[in-house]
């Protein structure tokens, strides 16, 4: 269950260590910057904005990372941020399953209006609604409560995973579905057992869409939770640098931190995602 | 190898709207299964996006004191100071130029990190990894690096030119009036290309490798294949790329806010920093007159989507 | 295999499949009395009419410090609890967020009890606010440096607490002065242009003067450049922002920045702490305006050796000091009034409030505050001045519009096509419209 990957029917060509060559250029690119902020953290704050500045610290130093992760109120953040986005994305894959799956499967009153209505809710910016989200959830004595954040950032991101599930959904043909039923499968079953599984690759899209959405959502956190021991990372980071007091180099380690879980996830996961879709070419 | 046998069959990954207009085969059952079904998405996006739209709306016909409090109705007098205000046209010629900029570099180096991402290639496993961190880093800290990167004193970049001697003297990419909208696309591109080249790799793996087979033996060049073959098989993945897209860099706020933030007025903001600043550090400071463009910063999404959808993408939504 | 991944999954999603429903019931009627929230920012009130005591109140504190503002408020709630037996809901939020915090909250009807801003007046024009004589102890208010008085004082009376302060002095760099051949600090405008002629001179990048007029702070750059060639923001209760004097005052930094090229490049488009600070804490910057954070964060880098003198004068007259406070206001709301009395009378015993200032660098707001603080050499520069220092008219609530127009508007006039007139006029206008 390794890194095998399926067998792909074209033969590696000789442009194989050119590919290579361009793959890594282009992974060159879009590390440069955060490569920059790693050196960034491994340095005095007094040498992240120095002037002329230098690509290597003048003076290494990993006490940055060391100071972050041994701070609790840092800790709490991290925890804060992997609760909600965990939670989130559960959230979402619940409601958006059953709803892609019937929107595909069915041709119901309204449907139109339905997709149509789970689009126009993406076009909603939070930072514009904020003021009525902090209302709803003030409302409902739940300001400053986990939930009320998880239920917020599933809303918000619900749209994407219906989406792409629906566009499984539709194409897993009936027949498969159809013979679970002779089978004896409950709809719900039938959903559980043998569409989920076939659906994986959205499922995959779906989960890593928007965890990283709920990770990386700043406005509406920044509003809800107020106690500091429940912001996410997003927010209480701004914590290292203010008009008075600038630790540059805990920012970018907090930061550097706060990168990986989504990329460990992303690495976890990845392989289904390409088993997946790359699986589709080989029929 | 479960993973063939458990994958779609024809695996189109990322074709939701060509998906729905599909003809869904069955009628459906009576009503209220219905709502069995949609009923948590709906209940979801009802209680938490539709509330605080109207919230917003009400907002925009209300008149407000510097500190928030709402000191009465305003009809349509936010509207009307957000029409007539000075710096409107400025606002929306960048919002205009910052919207197709970003989409269209981001659609292009999309497709060509995606076409290579989909070959097999030795390290193509780390390279996808890599391609994810501008996704997965939040966009507050992106946006924070590159005002670093892109400084005038210490920034690398300009470090790096120098050295190359691509340039003799610093270039000031944030502070001068010409550099800094084609600075803050260049980011805007950046952190938009790893979400658009994923839609697109999905895309580019659910077209069946027959396809490319048949083309072969008809002697198709490289070129002929992708532009004949591979990109009228991609339309529901670009589709679904230029919509997101469409609606995520009207509303990407950290990148034009922060980038921005040295220089004074309104002379480099989008419709949606304009919005925040109207309410919180322009002289307005007015969230009455602040919502009233938020509106109509959904309403201009809306519109623009629509047209989209309506002229552009025709084939793909007739149902 | 792939069957267990699918089975957890759904297992893990049921509770929360729970609590999603208790959730949308709760939020949908919004008459939820579940406990599961701490209502945050409200303040339960144990009785039922206006004459209940609250058992909780909220803080919301802006951050000065990563390490010391929200460490200092959780033991300071911890203390009031003890002796109150009210809980203090402490809520830190950054600068940059604050106000938006704060208006958000206002427009919910539910503001915090006391909140912690650079500005008041409009909060008081509002009738939100308690005065201090509903809420502060009458010996405390003496206590209170006459300057900071003033500047918490609308209408006749208190609203703006002050809970720190700040003064600005003129930073130069020793290193730099001795190798462009200066022996002493500026004293009129005239050597100030010189000695920045002198440094810019060294050339290898080095600016005589880093000025940051951008917006996060411009009002506080041209506020210590105005009062030093005896202009002012308002003078005898009416706007004089486009006097002779502070047009003057402007001309001569576009001519530091246009003419003489002394300054960093583009001053009009330069904040003060990713712009004019770094530099200077880089030793690439002759002089800078700065207060005691900065000097706080130098002696921690040790990369600068530095100097700390008064501002220059245009004419050469005794150098006037330009201070800041920030305040902490008390909102009325049912049933609060004895519980924010008490928050005032902690605060404001020496060991809380100077051991707050202390511990972020500040300066004290209280005659005793001073007399604590007298024996910190590194402070002398600034405390011998602080009683007469000049502030900015926050005391006017037109103010907290017009410090908005002249964060984005001033700096354009430093730009080559500037024009200091056009833009104090336009400043004099809108300060006159909002009052």
């Amino acid at each position: 269950m390794s890194a095998t990957l399926p067998v792909r029917r074209r033969p590696r060509s000789a442009r194989g260590p050119l590919l290579s060559l361009a793959g890594f250029l282009v992974a060159a690119v879009f590390l440069a910057p955060y490569a920059v902020m790693v050196l960034d953290a491994l340095r005095p704050a007094s040498d992240v904005l120095a002037t002329p500045p230098s690509i290597l610290p003048r003076t290494w130093s990993a006490a940055s990372f060391g100071d972050v992760i041994t701070d609790t109120r840092f800790l709490h953040w991290l925890r804060t941020s992997l609760v909600v986005s965990l939670a989130s994305t559960v959230v979402v894959l619940l409601v958006s399953v059953p709803a892609a799956y019937y929107a595909a499967r069915f041709r119901f009153r309204g449907r139109k209006a339905f997709l149509l209505l789970i689009l126009v809710t993406q076009m909603f910016s939070p930072t514009a609604l904020v003021v009525g989200i902090y209302r709803e959830w003030f409302e409902a004595t739940m300001v400053n409560t986990y939930l009320a954040l998880i239920l917020t950032d599933a809303a918000f991101n619900l749209a994407f995973a219906i989406w792409i599930l629906q566009g499984f959904f539709a194409a897993i043909p009936r027949e498969v579905e159809e013979a679970a039923n002779l089978d004896g499968c409950g709809r719900m079953a039938v959903l559980t057992r043998i569409l989920l599984p076939l659906a994986r690759p959205g499922l995959v899209t779906a989960v890593i869409f928007t965890f990283i959405a709920a990770w990386n959502e700043y406005v509406v956190a920044l509003t809800l939770m107020q106690d500091d021991a429940k912001k996410p990372l997003t927010v209480g980071i701004s914590s290292y640098v203010t008009g008075y007091e600038q630790n540059w180099d805990q920012l970018f380690a907090a930061s550097v931190i706060a990168i990986v879980p989504v990329v460990v996830l992303f690495a976890l996961i990845e392989k289904h995602l390409v088993a997946g879709l790359t699986a589709g070419s080989v029929k | 190898m479960p993973e063939a046998t458990t994958a779609p069959p024809s695996g189109s990954a990322v074709q939701p709207v060509r998906a729905t207009s599909r003809r869904p085969r069955r009628p459906g059952p009576p009503g209220w299964v219905a709502l069995l079904w949609l009923g948590p998405a709906l209940a979801l996006i009802l209680a938490v996006v539709v509330y605080p739209a109207v919230a917003l709306v009400r907002a925009s016909l209300a008149r407000y004191s510097i500190t928030g409090l709402r000191t009465g109705s305003a009809g349509f007098g936010d509207y009307r100071r957000v029409l007539h205000h000075p710096d409107l046209g400025r606002v929306l010629s960048n919002t205009a130029i910052w919207v197709v900029g970003v989409l269209v570099l981001t659609i292009l180096a999309g497709l060509a990190v995606a076409q290579l991402l989909s070959k097999d290639f030795w390290g193509r496993r780390l390279v996808r990894w890599a391609v994810i961190v501008p996704w997965a880093a939040s966009l507050v800290i992106t946006a924070r690096l590159f005002t670093l990167l892109l400084d005038y004193y210490h920034g690398v970049v300009n470090e790096i030119l120098l050295d190359l001697h691509v340039i003799s003297s610093p270039v000031d990419f944030l502070g001068s009036d010409s550099w800094i909208l084609p600075s803050m696309i260049a980011v805007g591109v950046f952190v938009s290309v790893p979400f658009t080249a994923y839609v697109f790799l999905a895309g580019l793996n659910s077209i069946p490798g027959d396809v490319y087979e048949a083309a072969r033996m008809d002697g198709a060049t490289g070129w002929q294949t992708y532009v004949r073959i591979t990109l009228p098989l991609l339309r529901p993945a670009l589709l679904v790329a230029t919509v997101l897209n469409i609606i995520y860099v009207f509303n990407s706020f950290p990148i034009v806010y922060t980038l921005n933030d040295r220089n004074p007025g309104f002379g480099h903001d989008t419709s949606i920093t304009f919005m925040y600043k109207l309410a919180f550090k322009s002289s307005e400071h007015d969230v009455g007159m602040s919502a009233a463009a938020g509106v109509g910063n959904v309403l201009l999404i809306l519109v623009v989507v629509a047209v989209y959808l309506r002229f552009v993408a025709r084939d793909e939504v007739e149902d | 295999m792939e069957r267990r991944v699918v089975v957890r999954h759904t297992g893990l999603a049921g509770g929360v499949a729970l609590a999603l429903v208790l959730a949308a019931c709760g939020g949908g009627t919004g008459a939820s009395s579940s406990s599961s929230g701490s209502g945050g920012g409200a303040s339960s009130s144990s009785g039922s009419g206006g004459g209940g005591k609250v058992s909780s109140i909220t803080l919301m504190a802006a951050e000065y410090s990563k390490d010391h503002t929200a460490a200092f408020w959780n033991d300071f709630a911890q203390k009031y609890q003890a002796k109150t037996g009210i809980k203090l809901n402490v809520q830190v939020v950054s600068w940059d967020d604050i106000d938006q915090q704060a208006s958000t909250a206002i427009q919910n009807s539910n503001p915090p009890d006391i909140l912690n801003l650079n500005a008041y007046a409009s909060y008081a024009k509002d009738g939100l606010l308690y005065s201090s004589d509903e809420v502060l102890d009458p010996a405390v208010k003496s206590d209170v440096l006459d300057a900071f008085v003033k500047s918490g004082t609308y209408q006749g009376k208190l609203y703006g607490m002050p809970d720190l302060s700040s003064a600005r002095a003129l930073f130069y760099n020793k290193t730099l002065f001795q190798q462009a051949g200066i022996s002493a600090p500026p004293k009129t405008w005239d050597e100030f242009e010189a000695d920045a002629k002198k440094v810019s001179a060294l050339g290898k990048g080095t600016v005589g003067y880093a000025m940051p007029l951008g917006p996060e702070e411009a009002q506080a750059e041209f506020s210590i450049w105005l009062f030093n060639n005896g202009g002012n923001w308002k003078t005898d209760g009416k706007w004089t922002i486009n006097s002779d004097k502070n047009v003057q005052t402007l001309t001569f930094l576009k001519k530091l920045a246009v003419t003489d090229k002394v300054t960093e490049n583009n001053p009009g488009k330069t904040n003060r702490t990713d712009g004019a600070f770094a530099l200077f804490s880089s030793g690439k910057a002759g002089m800078v305006v700065g207060f005691s954070p900065l000097q706080g964060q130098l002696d921690k880098d040790k990369k600068v050796d530095y100097g700390i003198a008064p501002m220059p004068t245009s004419d050469g007259s005794t150098p006037q000091t330009y201070g800041v406070t920030d305040y902490l206001m008390a909102f009325k709301k049912n049933g609060n009034q004895d519980a924010v009395k008490a928050f005032y009378q902690l605060y404001y015993q020496p060991d809380e409030v100077n051991t707050f200032i202390k511990a972020e660098g500040f300066l004290p707001v209280t005659k005793s505050g001073v007399q604590t603080f007298a024996s910190e050499a590194s402070l002398k520069v600034y405390l011998d001045t602080l009683p007469q220092t000049h502030l900015t008219p926050t005391d006017d609530p037109a103010w907290d519009k017009v410090k908005l127009a002249v964060q984005q508007g001033i700096g354009a006039a430093v730009g080559p096509s500037g024009d200091p007139k056009k833009v104090l006029d336009g400043l004099q206008q809108q300060a006159e419209a909002g009052s």
